[in-house]
């Protein structure tokens, strides 16, 4: 209905019976049936997109713009230009802030390797794994207010953590985990490992069954000892999964924030202020908010760079790379 | 290509369209019908909930055009709350702050000013000192509710466990210092959590009778002798062990959580504290007595004050204003300090004979130990411009002694310089 009407070649005059008169309804039929295909593409889209456009690019559109405005929230934005960033030069809370967070970022190797190493242990067939891959999941889908109390009391003078290294006899004296200024920061990032151990150990889980057995048992014919087919053979063709799962794992640990405000709240004297934890403080405790997206747009460009660097490192690998 | 891009942009455009006409907007503000405000509480509910649900309910009949929407939040996270919903247009109408959230938000000039908005004589059913610790720039910026001065409560069998005479409380501070030594020494757990967190001392430097700023109010005070050595004095403690190493991360909620534990011997906190203990652990809190909170040299007690402020960003202010007037009068501040040890900010509230009526309860010995306080209770909060920098200073400083970082005189000396460079 509504479609243009092919009459029979036959029908056709000879002196009009060229391609245009044929091709011109059939042109037009493709390029409607084009244009059908892409609409209902874009619908299937469109929940996405308004999903994204509603609460992520509009944000980043319009934090980008704060920046450059003085806004509080009550009075209306004051363009000042690019001041905000000049003044972030001169914070010292800035720079402990990020200097916490580039150690927080110290992180991201130790979870990622122990996640792997886990992920070849839970990987094996073994009697009651899956239990195993279950237990090492379960801290990932806790809440982290909940995981927060927990090891707040584990590492509380008294708590459970110096009582068996008392016990043990490693330490004489309690540890103050959580408010000696040179060791909180640690303290928060092993939480933050324990937390995440799980969740990595999933796609490098997933890594591991993508990779066809033979190129293992291929490398142990020709002599491989089990070392040499694990870091010649396993690791480079898991290198998209180790891309991705670091690549999550840099941007998480440059977001820190449930952790250190549910633990420490940023101290003692600032040891676990994070670079996020400021732009918290500054946009809700200080009401600072245009400050506050400036920190943002700084700590955007250090995960964009971060982010760059790992694709970078760790583009090659993987079964397409062969 | 840029065919496929304009037909993704038209088709996100209709989307957009679409979502934008079907998705629900807040009622215009002359919609008909009753108004409605919304009031934000700090952590009243369970407790209170029948209360102030039977106190909006009252409201509600006695005006048929004013509906209450009732919203209570937790304290930690009421800020940000706050100005998300200022900040999104849904600004609640009357907030329930404290003391330094309503300063900072004055400061900001988020509230209205209450001195212009309440006529006098409503104003002067307040008591005057009261009402003047919410002012900021000479406008008092919210509408005094409840107060609660500090007590002492102390655990009886760790008194006795530690030899000393439960009967016989600490009265000065020196006396709580003494008295936790022994309680350290010879019960074995911690005597007591000092106030020392954050930017609390300052209020610690007050009660001693140290002046924090000039009397022009242009210049930092606490550089002095005696300042150094009131904060090395805590140090000292600290070094020495003789309160736990959370006191400066916990504050009062983990000395609260401590003295629940049995594992404190002295807690000096607000008495609607005391529910907590009777609730988490009824064996401490039936060993548990009351005293009056130990004074420093200052002979000044902190007076925290909790008040309803209301947003300018609200649209029913005047609504708002006579609901906060309502929840604050003088029977509805009587009936809700009968719901827990609180004290009114209304002087006719306060003169009912309630608050001298005792009883053998901590918290009936709690009411009738504060409110022989409430004399020489004043809020202790500092009023700064810049508060926000120049308290992040100053607890960068107090931690810096404590954690050894800095010695107590440094400490303070880089302090009162930076908060002379920015007051």
């Amino acid at each position: 209905m509504g479609r243009p009407r092919v009459e029979p070649p036959a029908l056709i005059p000879a002196q009009a019976a060229g391609t245009r008169p044929l091709a011109r309804p059939a042109a037009l039929r493709g390029r409607r049936q084009a244009l059908a295909r892409t609409v209902i593409a874009y619908l299937f889209l469109a929940p996405a997109l308004v999903l994204l456009a509603v609460f992520t690019f509009y944000p980043v559109i319009f934090g980008t713009a704060l920046s450059l405005f003085d806004y509080n929230v009550i009075s209306p934005p004051q363009y000042v230009g690019l001041s905000q960033f000049a003044a972030l030069w001169q914070d010292r809370y800035f720079w402990t802030a990020l200097r916490n967070s580039a150690i927080y970022l110290a992180v991201v190797p130790a979870l990622q390797l122990s996640a792997i190493v886990l992920a070849l242990w839970v990987r094996r067939p073994l009697r009651g794994i899956t239990w195993f891959r279950v237990a090492y999941y379960v801290p990932v889908v806790t809440s982290i207010v909940v995981v927060g109390l927990m090891w707040r009391w584990l590492y509380d003078e008294a708590g459970l953590l110096n009582y068996v290294l008392l016990r043990i006899g490693l330490i004489h004296a309690p540890i103050h985990w959580l408010s000696d200024p040179g060791i909180a920061l640690y303290s928060v990032m092993l939480v933050t490992w324990w937390k995440g151990i799980g969740y990595y150990m999933v796609i490098y889980l997933a890594g591991l069954e993508a990779i066809p057995s033979y190129y293992d048992e291929a490398a142990a014919l020709d002599g491989a000892g089990s070392a040499a087919r694990l870091f010649y053979v396993t690791i480079p063709l898991l290198r998209p999964s180790i891309l991705l799962a670091s690549t999550i794992s840099i941007l998480a640990a440059l977001r820190v924030f449930e952790e250190v405000y549910v633990m420490t709240g940023g101290g003692p004297i600032f040891s676990t202020y994070t670079i996020f934890y400021y732009m918290f403080d500054q946009a809700f405790n200080s009401l600072h908010l245009g400050y506050a997206a400036a920190i943002g747009v700084v700590l955007a460009a250090i995960t964009a760079l971060f982010s760059a660097l790992n694709f970078r490192l760790m583009r090659q690998g993987g079964l397409s790379y062969y | 290509m840029l065919r496929t891009l304009i037909r993704a942009a038209a088709v996100l455009a209709v989307v957009l369209a679409v979502a934008a006409t079907t998705l629900p907007f807040p009622e215009a503000a002359h919609a008909a019908g009753p108004t409605t405000i919304e009031l934000w509480t700090i952590s009243l509910q369970p407790f209170f909930t029948k209360f102030i649900t039977g106190m909006i309910d009252a409201y509600q009949r006695a005006h048929p055009d004013v509906r209450v929407r009732w919203i209570d939040v937790q304290p930690q996270a009421l800020d940000q709350k706050l100005l998300s919903a200022i900040a999104g247009g849904v600004a609640p109408d009357v907030v329930n702050l404290n003391t330094e959230s309503t300063l900072r938000l004055a400061e900001a000039r988020a509230l209205v000013d209450m001195d212009a908005a309440v006529p006098k004589d409503a104003r002067d059913r307040y008591f005057p000192n009261i009402w003047a610790s919410l002012r900021f720039d000479g406008h008092a910026y919210g509408l005094p509710w409840y107060v609660t001065p500090d007590v002492l409560a102390y655990n009886q069998a760790l008194f006795r466990k530690a030899g000393l005479d439960s009967a016989r409380p600490p009265a000065t501070t020196d006396q709580l210092i003494r008295t936790a030594a022994v309680v350290k020494k010879k019960a074995g757990v911690y005597g007591f959590m000092p106030n020392v967190d954050g930017i609390r001392f300052l209020k610690v430097f007050q009660e001693e009778g140290l002046p924090v700023l000039s009397p022009d109010r242009k210049h930092a005070a606490f550089g002095s002798a005696a300042h150094v050595a009131l904060l090395a004095r805590y140090v000292d403690l600290f070094k020495h062990d003789q309160f736990p190493d959370d006191t400066l991360r916990r504050g009062y909620l983990g000395a609260t959580e401590r003295f629940g534990d049995g594992q404190l011997a002295m807690l000096t906190t607000g008495p609607q504290f005391l529910l907590r203990v009777r609730s988490d652990n009824p064996d401490v809190y039936k060993d548990t007595a009351v005293a009056p909170v130990p004074v420093g040299r200052g002979g000044v007690i902190d007076l925290p004050t909790m008040d309803l402020a209301v947003p300018l960003a609200s649209r029913h202010r005047r609504e708002a204003v006579a609901f906060a007037l309502y929840v604050t009068n003088d029977a509805n501040q009587l009936a809700f300090c009968k719901q827990v040890v609180i004290f009114p900010s209304t002087k006719a509230a306060a003169a009912d004979p309630y608050f001298t009526r005792g009883g053998s309860t901590p918290e009936d010995l709690a009411r009738l130990v504060a409110v022989k306080e409430l004399g020489q209770a004043r809020d202790l909060t500092v009023v700064v411009p810049h508060s926000d920098e120049l308290y992040r200073i100053f607890r960068e400083a107090i931690e810096s002694a404590f954690y050894g970082k800095m010695s107590a005189g440094q400490a303070l000396e880089w302090a009162v310089r930076e908060w002379n460079r920015r007051l």
